[in-house]
């Protein structure tokens, strides 16, 4: 339950951080909406593959 | 290349540059860059008000600042070995490293010497809650922000005075004044500065973040006496830590902690670091009015 609960607050949360951070090269909420989408699903891919290479790690070294 | 080239090619370089170290020390001491620009009746304003808004605070929490401080005066130095004497002298001195407040360093260091006690009954003290601490600690952290803002403008000025001519349009608003107050509501200074959607939206963005984190934290997620460090970067947001200040921080803690204090903790301080970014491209997007990034393309 805990962990649905993070998953469930991390991609919102990741998508808002991504308005902030592409806000700066906008000057429109339109466009930075836009960015962001984008931003956020090159970060939630970014996310899977650290997951991946961690849970590798895990199962190479400690398993 | 013929002369009138050549000069504009100097003044981009020149627009392109820093003000150097000295402007930037000279930001610590509220007022010094506008009394050098002048602005002597400002100058006296910034330092007062700076003054003023840390003492209103330290009038309740006096020598616990020691206990917020980012490295201990004793625990520091513990943890720094044969390097131990070095926090308890800067403490000494009126440096303790505490922040935002070190950004205010005048009222700061003032306070500092006036309650520093190294004895073990003074070391004590430092841990024990005060009445009104969580008011009194955001005031004094207020006063710290109030002397960078201060310092912003008078960097701002500073570059007006050196880049500026007579052709140079005027920014829509004062771009410390933005960057303040995004500091209490984050995207106010870029309607100011003429980007009202952009601004709401990211001021949205930071206020969401900061209240999905005060839900997980059940209320505790931002308490200066709980977790100090990290609330150094939840201070960036400075009307979601002025809430917390007033309202929740100041309600007791039943006998555990939430069961996600530590999710609700880390998104509150993602908040403020995120307010961080809002306030700079609040004075960015003020700034730029004047000084488009231009200039510092052509020079490169």
């Amino acid at each position: 339950m805990n962990l649905l609960l993070r998953l469930l607050v991390y991609v919102p949360v990741l998508f808002l951080i991504a308005l902030v951070v592409v806000g700066q090269q906008h000057v429109t909420a339109r466009e930075t909406v836009r960015d962001a989408g984008r931003r956020t699903v090159r970060w939630l891919g970014y996310t899977a593959a650290i997951v991946a290479v961690m849970l590798a790690i895990e199962f190479v070294f400690i398993d | 290349m013929t002369t009138a080239t050549a000069a504009t090619g100097k003044a981009a370089q020149r627009a392109a540059m820093g003000l150097g170290w000295g402007t930037f020390f000279c930001g610590f001491l509220p007022g010094l860059l506008q009394y050098r620009l002048g602005q002597r009746s400002r100058a006296a304003v910034a330092l007062g008000t700076c003054t003023l808004l840390f003492f209103m605070g330290w009038v309740f929490v006096r020598d616990r600042l020691f206990g917020f401080a980012l490295l201990s005066p004793d625990d520091g130095g513990r943890a720094a070995g044969r390097f131990g004497w070095v926090w308890p002298t800067l403490a000494k001195m009126g440096l303790p490293l505490t922040l935002p407040e070190l950004l205010n360093l005048p009222a700061h260091a003032l306070g500092s010497i006036l309650s520093f006690d190294d004895s073990p009954s003074g070391q004590r003290l430092w841990r024990l809650p005060r009445r009104m601490e969580d008011l009194g600690g955001f005031l004094t952290a207020a006063s710290g922000m109030l002397a960078a803002f201060w310092s912003a403008d008078g960097h701002f000025g500073m570059r007006w005075q050196r880049d500026a001519s007579e052709q140079t349009p005027p920014p829509p608003c004062s771009p410390a004044l933005a960057c303040g107050l995004s500091w209490l509501l984050p995207g106010l200074g870029h309607a100011l500065a003429g980007q009202r959607g952009k601004g709401l939206l990211m001021g949205l963005a930071v206020a969401a973040v900061f209240a999905i984190g005060m839900v997980a934290g059940e209320g505790h997620a931002v308490d200066r006496a709980i977790a100090p460090v990290w609330w150094i970067g939840q201070s960036l947001f400075g009307g979601g830590a002025l809430f917390a200040a007033l309202i929740t921080a100041p309600i007791a803690m039943g006998p555990s902690f939430p069961e996600n204090l530590e999710l609700g903790t880390n998104l509150c301080t993602v908040a403020g670091l995120m307010n961080l970014v809002v306030m700079v491209d609040a004075f960015t997007v003020a700034e730029r009015v004047s000084f488009p990034l231009r200039a510092a393309a052509v020079a490169k």
